[in-house]
C-alpha cells in the first residue's frame, strides 16, 4: 500500500516534470523563430522602402543631370554648332553645371572629347546600343587616372571633326558624387548600399568592399564548409535580376546576420544592393531571446516547485493518516486484548470468593449443631460475599459509566462528616495492617459543600483502600485536605485533597495508563492483590464527571501520592452560631500545620489556644502557665508523638497539675483501642481527626462544664451575679418556679413580671441601676417580649440599654434575628440552661 | 410509682430533667406542679371560641414548659401544633389537637398516679 502510493507519487512527479520542461522548451524555441521571422519582415519592409527611396532619389539625381545636358544641347543648338567659337560656348556651359568631361559620341563609339581626361567606357555594348536608339543613357567610365566617372548620354545630332554627325552629347561626373548624393555609404547609418550589374561587377562600391564583383563579395563571406550557402545566394539574385525582380534575403555569416536586398534602378542596366546587419539587432534580439529563457526557465521551475510542494505535504498527510490509523488499530486490539484479561481475570476473581461461600456452607450444614464451627463459616462467608459485592459493584459502576448512564446526585454535604466516615471506614485495615496514618486538615472555609457524598465518598475510599492495599505493614499512609478559593468564582470552594502512601508504588508505563479501564499492573507481587481493576477508572471518572482533576504521582518502592482537585458550589446553609467560652486553650501535635490550623480554627469559635510540637515542651508550657492569667482550660493532645506519647505526656502533667485541667485526645485512630489506657492515664476524652472546627466545636462544648467547675472562674462570675437583681417576664407560673429555682442558685433576686406590660411597668418603677438584667420571654399575653423590649428600649432612662435576654421555645434563625431587632442583647433557647444563662449575665452585666 | 416511672410512663427523660435540675425532690415539685398549669385548659378554651392566637400561645407555653420538664412525647405533638398554628388555622392543626389532648391525658394519667403515692 505504502510503496503503491510512493511509485504513484513518484513516477507522477517525473511526469509532470518533463511536461513541464517540454512544453516550456517548445514555447521558448517557437516564440524564438517567431520573433525571427517578425524581425526578417520588418526588415525587408523598412529596406524595401529603404531601397525604393534610393532608386527614387537616383532617378531624381540622373534625370536633373541628364536634363542638364539636355539644356546645354538647346542652349547650343546643332545647327548653330559651326567651328570653335560654338565649341567654346558648349565648353563653357558644361563646366559652369560643374560636369567634369564633356564629349560627343558617334554612332559607331567614336569620342570628340570636348574637355576631360581620355575615358574608357566600362560596358560599353549595351550603351552604343542604347545610344543608336536615340535613347537617354547612363554608363560609367574611367579615366587615364583610374577615376571612375558617369557619363550622361542624350541624343543630339552635332556636326564631328572628323565630318561624321554626333549621335549624343556625352556628360562625365564623377561617381563620387553620386555616392555621395545617394549616401549609399552613410556612417551613422546601420546600412549600406552597392549599385552593381547583372554580372555582379560593382558600379558604385561603398563600405569595406574591396572585390571588383559583389559575387565574389558574397561567396567570401562564407567559410569553405558553408559554400553552398553562398553560392545558393548568388544563383537566387542572380535569377532575380535577370527577370527584374526585386530580391530579398537574410545571409547568415558566422554568428552575424545580413539582410540583403536588391532592386533594378532605372536609365541603366544597374542594380542597387542594400545591406544591413544584424548585429545591433541580433544583440536586441538576442537579449530579448535570453529574457524569455530565463522567464521560461523561471515559471518552469516555479510550477515545479509548486507542485513538489503539494505532492510531498500530500504524501505527509498520507503517511500521518497512516500512522493515525495504524495506532488506533493497535489501540482497539490492546483494548479488547484487555478487556478479554480482564474477563478471564474476573471470572477466576468471582469464582473463588463464590466457591468459598459454597464450600463454607457446605461444611456449615454438616455441622450445623457445632455452633463453633458454624461461626467460623458464617464469618468467612459474610468475609468473601462482602469481598464478591465489591467486585460486583465496581463491575456495575464500570458498565453504568462506559454506557454514560451515571450522574451525579448533587445534595449538600457536610465535609466533616464525610471525613469521619471514611476514617471510620479504614480504621479496622489500617489496624490491622498496622499502618501509620494521619489525617490533616487546613484552611477548611466552607464545612458544609454540594457534591455528591456517596461519589465523593467513593473517590476517598478508592484511594484509601489502595493505599492501604499497596502499602506494606508498618508503612504511612496520610490524607491531606485544604481548601483554596475556586477560580469558578464566589460561589465555588477549591477542595484539594491528596492521599499518600509509602507502599510499592508504580512503574512509570503504568502510572500512564491507571486511569485506563480494566488494568492491573502484570506484577507478581500484585497478582496476589484482589480487586478488580476498575477502581482507579471509576474514581478518575467520578472526577471527570464533577469537573474536577486528578493527578498521580508515584515511584516504585517509594510510595504514590494522588492528588484530587475539585471546585465545589458553597452550601447555602445557616451555619449555626459556633462559640465557645473564652478558653486558653494548648494544642500538642508532632504536625506544626495541623497545629496552626487548628489554632486558627479555635480562634474562630471564640478560643485563645498555643501549639506545641511535642510532649516535653507541652508539659513545659503547662507548667510555666500554670496559675497565672494564661492557665489552660484544656489541652488537646495527639496521640501518637515523637519523644514521650500522649498518654505518657497526660500522665505527666496530671501528676504536675493534680487533675486539674481536661485533657482531650485527638487522633485518627480508633478510641476504643486506647481508651482503657487512656483513662488510665487521665485523659478525659477524645477528638476523631479531622479537626474541622465544627468537630472541635461538638467535641468541645461538653467540656464547658467540666471547665467551670474546675476553674477557679465561676467564683468571681458569682461574685457578680450575687445580689443581683433580675427582672424576669413570663406569663406561666411553672416555667417561672423553675427558673426562679434554678437563677436563685446563682444568688440572684428574681422579680417575677406576668407579661410585657408589668414588665415595663415594674421596670419603669424601680430607681435607676436596681435591675442589673432582664430576661425575657417572648409569648406572652397583653405585651409580647418584642414589644416589651422595644418599650424599655424607648424609656428615657440611664439604664434603659439594660441587658435583655431573651428566653424561648423557639430557636429558629428569624426568631433570634427578630429578638436582636428589637434591640435584645441575647437569646437563649429552652429549657433553661443555668449555664448559658449565667455566661450571658456574666458577659453583658457591668 | 417512683419519679422515674412516672417519667416513663408519660414517655419523657427523666436523665435530662434530673440533669438540669440536679435534684430529685425539685423534679417532683415541678412535675405536681404541671396538674395546675391553666395553659392546657387555655388552649381548649381558646380553640373552642375560635381564638386561634391565644391557642398558637397556649400551646407554646405548654412546649416551653414540656422543654423545661423534659416531658418529650408531650413536647413534640404540642410543638408540631404550635407550628400549625402559628400563622392561625389551618388544616392539619385539627389531627394535631386530638394528639395533644390524647398525649395530655397520658402525661396527666401518669402524673396523678405520682400524686397518689406521694399524698400517700
Amino acid at each position: 500500500m505504502k510503496n503503491k502510493t510512493t511509485r504513484f507519487l513518484s513516477a507522477s512527479i517525473i511526469i509532470i516534470f518533463v511536461l513541464c520542461v517540454a512544453v516550456f522548451s517548445y514555447l521558448a524555441y517557437y516564440m524564438n523563430r517567431q520573433s525571427a521571422e517578425t524581425i526578417n519582415e520588418v526588415g525587408t519592409i523598412y529596406m524595401t522602402g529603404m531601397s525604393e527611396r534610393i532608386s527614387i532619389h537616383f532617378r531624381t539625381t540622373i534625370e536633373l543631370r541628364l536634363s542638364q545636358v539636355d539644356a546645354l544641347v538647346k542652349t547650343c543648338p546643332p545647327e548653330a554648332y559651326r567651328g570653335t567659337e560654338k565649341k567654346e560656348f558648349l565648353i563653357y556651359n558644361a563646366k559652369a553645371r560643374d560636369f567634369d568631361y564633356l564629349a560627343l559620341c558617334s554612332k559607331e563609339g567614336t569620342f570628340e572629347m570636348l574637355y576631360g581626361d581620355q575615358i574608357s567606357v566600362t560596358d560599353p555594348e549595351p550603351f552604343f546600343t542604347s545610344l543608336s536608339h536615340n535613347e537617354k543613357k547612363v554608363a560609367v567610365a574611367t579615366d587615364s587616372k583610374g577615376n571612375s566617372l558617369i557619363l550622361l548620354a542624350v541624343p543630339a545630332l552635332y556636326m564631328m571633326n572628323s565630318g561624321e554627325t554626333s549621335a549624343a552629347l556625352v556628360a562625365g561626373i564623377p561617381s563620387d558624387y553620386i555616392k555621395n548624393l545617394l549616401a549609399l555609404d552613410e556612417d551613422n547609418t546601420l546600412m549600406y548600399s552597392h549599385i552593381i550589374r547583372k554580372d555582379g561587377s560593382f558600379v558604385i562600391r561603398s563600405g569595406d568592399a574591396y572585390r571588383e564583383n559583389y559575387f565574389d563579395r558574397i561567396r567570401g563571406f562564407y567559410d569553405d564548409d558553408q559554400l553552398d550557402h553562398g553560392e545558393q545566394c548568388v544563383e537566387e539574385l542572380a535569377f532575380a535580376m535577370e527577370n527584374n525582380q526585386n530580391y530579398s534575403n537574410v545571409l547568415e555569416i558566422g554568428d552575424e546576420r545580413r539582410h540583403i536586398y536588391c532592386a533594378r534602378l532605372p536609365f541603366s542596366e544597374w542594380y542597387l544592393v542594400t545591406i544591413m546587419p544584424y548585429g545591433v539587432l541580433n544583440d536586441t534580439m538576442g537579449q530579448l531571446n535570453r529574457q524569455w529563457g530565463n522567464m521560461v526557465i523561471l515559471s518552469c521551475s516555479l510550477i515545479l516547485f509548486a507542485l513538489l510542494f503539494v505532492f510531498v505535504r500530500y504524501f505527509q498527510m498520507t503517511r500521518q493518516q497512516l500512522r493515525d490509523l495504524e495506532e488506533a488499530r493497535l489501540a482497539a486490539v490492546e483494548a479488547s486484548k484487555a478487556k478479554s484479561e480482564f474477563l478471564s481475570n474476573m471470572s477466576h476473581d468471582i469464582r473463588t470468593p463464590m466457591n468459598a461461600i459454597v464450600g463454607m456452607t457446605a461444611i456449615a450444614t454438616a455441622n450445623i449443631d457445632n455452633t463453633k464451627q458454624v461461626q467460623n463459616c458464617l464469618r468467612k462467608i459474610t468475609l468473601s460475599s462482602k469481598n464478591l459485592l465489591g467486585l460486583i459493584n465496581d463491575v456495575l459502576d464500570m458498565s453504568k459509566i462506559e454506557s454514560g448512564k451515571m450522574t451525579l446526585n448533587v445534595d449538600q454535604v457536610s465535609l466533616r462528616e464525610v471525613m469521619e466516615s471514611i476514617v471510620n471506614i479504614v480504621q479496622p485495615q489500617i489496624k490491622m495492617k498496622k499502618q501509620q496514618f494521619e489525617v490533616t486538615i487546613r484552611d477548611i472555609s466552607e464545612e458544609n459543600v454540594c457534591c455528591d457524598s456517596v461519589r465523593l465518598n467513593q473517590i476517598l475510599l478508592n484511594l484509601l483502600s489502595n493505599a492501604i492495599k499497596f502499602t506494606a505493614e508498618g508503612g504511612r499512609i496520610r490524607v491531606d485536605m485544604y481548601q483554596e478559593l475556586s477560580p469558578k468564582g464566589e460561589e465555588f470552594i477549591r477542595n484539594h485533597i491528596r492521599v499518600e502512601d509509602t507502599g510499592i508504588g508504580m512503574s512509570p508505563e503504568f502510572k500512564e495508563k491507571i486511569f485506563d479501564s480494566f488494568t492491573r499492573e502484570d506484577r507478581t507481587r500484585v497478582r496476589k492483590t484482589e480487586g478488580t481493576g476498575l477502581g482507579m477508572a471509576i474514581t478518575k471518572y467520578i472526577v471527570d464527571a464533577m469537573e474536577g482533576t486528578i493527578e498521580v504521582q508515584s515511584e516504585q518502592g517509594k510510595g504514590t501520592e494522588f492528588h484530587v482537585i475539585l471546585d465545589m458550589e458553597k452550601a447555602a446553609v445557616h451555619e449555626m452560631d459556633m462559640v465557645l467560652p473564652l478558653w486558653n486553650m494548648l494544642v500538642v501535635d508532632d504536625d506544626q500545620i495541623l497545629c496552626e490550623s487548628t489554632v486558627s480554627s479555635l480562634k474562630e469559635i471564640g478560643v485563645d489556644a498555643d501549639w506545641a510540637l511535642d510532649g516535653e515542651s507541652a508539659l513545659e508550657m503547662v507548667k510555666k502557665n500554670h496559675r497565672t492569667s494564661k492557665e489552660y482550660q484544656i489541652i488537646l493532645l495527639d496521640w501518637k508523638l515523637p519523644g514521650i506519647d500522649g498518654i505518657e505526656t497526660a500522665r505527666r502533667i496530671n501528676n504536675s497539675l493534680k487533675g486539674e485541667i481536661p485533657i482531650i485526645l485527638i487522633s485518627a485512630y480508633d478510641w476504643n483501642d486506647i481508651e482503657t489506657e487512656a483513662r488510665a492515664a487521665g485523659i478525659s476524652g477524645f477528638i476523631a481527626k479531622p479537626l474541622f472546627k465544627s468537630t472541635l466545636f461538638y467535641g468541645l462544648r461538653q467540656y464547658m462544664d467540666a471547665v467551670e467547675s474546675v476553674t477557679e472562674k465561676p467564683k468571681e462570675a458569682d461574685k457578680i451575679l450575687e445580689g443581683a437583681h433580675i427582672l424576669l417576664a413570663e406569663d406561666n407560673e411553672l416555667n417561672w418556679e423553675i427558673a426562679s429555682e434554678l437563677l436563685s442558685e446563682l444568688g440572684l433576686q428574681l422579680d417575677w413580671a406576668e407579661n410585657g406590660r408589668i414588665c415595663v411597668d415594674m421596670f419603669k418603677q424601680s430607681p435607676a441601676g436596681y435591675y442589673s438584667a432582664v430576661l425575657m420571654d417572648i409569648r406572652m399575653p397583653e405585651m409580647t417580649g418584642y414589644e416589651a423590649a422595644r418599650a424599655i428600649r424607648a424609656l428615657v432612662r440611664e439604664d434603659a440599654d439594660i441587658p435583655i435576654i431573651a428566653m424561648t421555645a423557639d430557636a429558629f434563625a428569624e426568631d433570634i434575628k427578630r429578638c436582636l431587632d428589637c434591640g435584645m442583647n441575647a437569646h437563649v433557647a429552652k429549657p433553661i440552661d443555668v449555664r448559658e444563662v449565667a455566661r450571658l449575665l456574666e458577659k453583658y452585666m457591668k | 410509682m417512683s419519679l422515674n416511672e412516672c417519667y416513663t410512663a408519660l414517655e419523657g427523660n427523666f436523665d435530662d430533667v434530673l440533669g438540669r435540675l440536679r435534684s430529685e425532690k425539685l423534679v417532683q415539685k415541678f412535675v405536681l406542679k404541671f396538674l395546675n398549669d391553666g395553659s392546657y385548659d387555655l388552649l381548649c378554651r381558646s380553640l373552642e371560641s375560635g381564638d386561634y392566637q391565644e391557642a398558637f400561645r397556649a400551646s407554646h407555653t405548654i412546649k416551653g414548659v414540656c422543654q423545661n420538664l423534659s416531658f418529650t412525647k408531650l413536647y413534640a405533638s404540642s410543638n408540631k401544633l404550635t407550628e400549625a398554628l402559628r400563622s392561625g388555622w389551618s388544616e392539619e392543626a385539627g389531627p394535631l389537637v386530638e394528639e395533644v389532648k390524647k398525649d395530655y391525658q397520658q402525661t396527666i394519667g401518669a402524673i396523678q398516679e405520682l400524686q397518689k403515692e406521694a399524698g400517700a
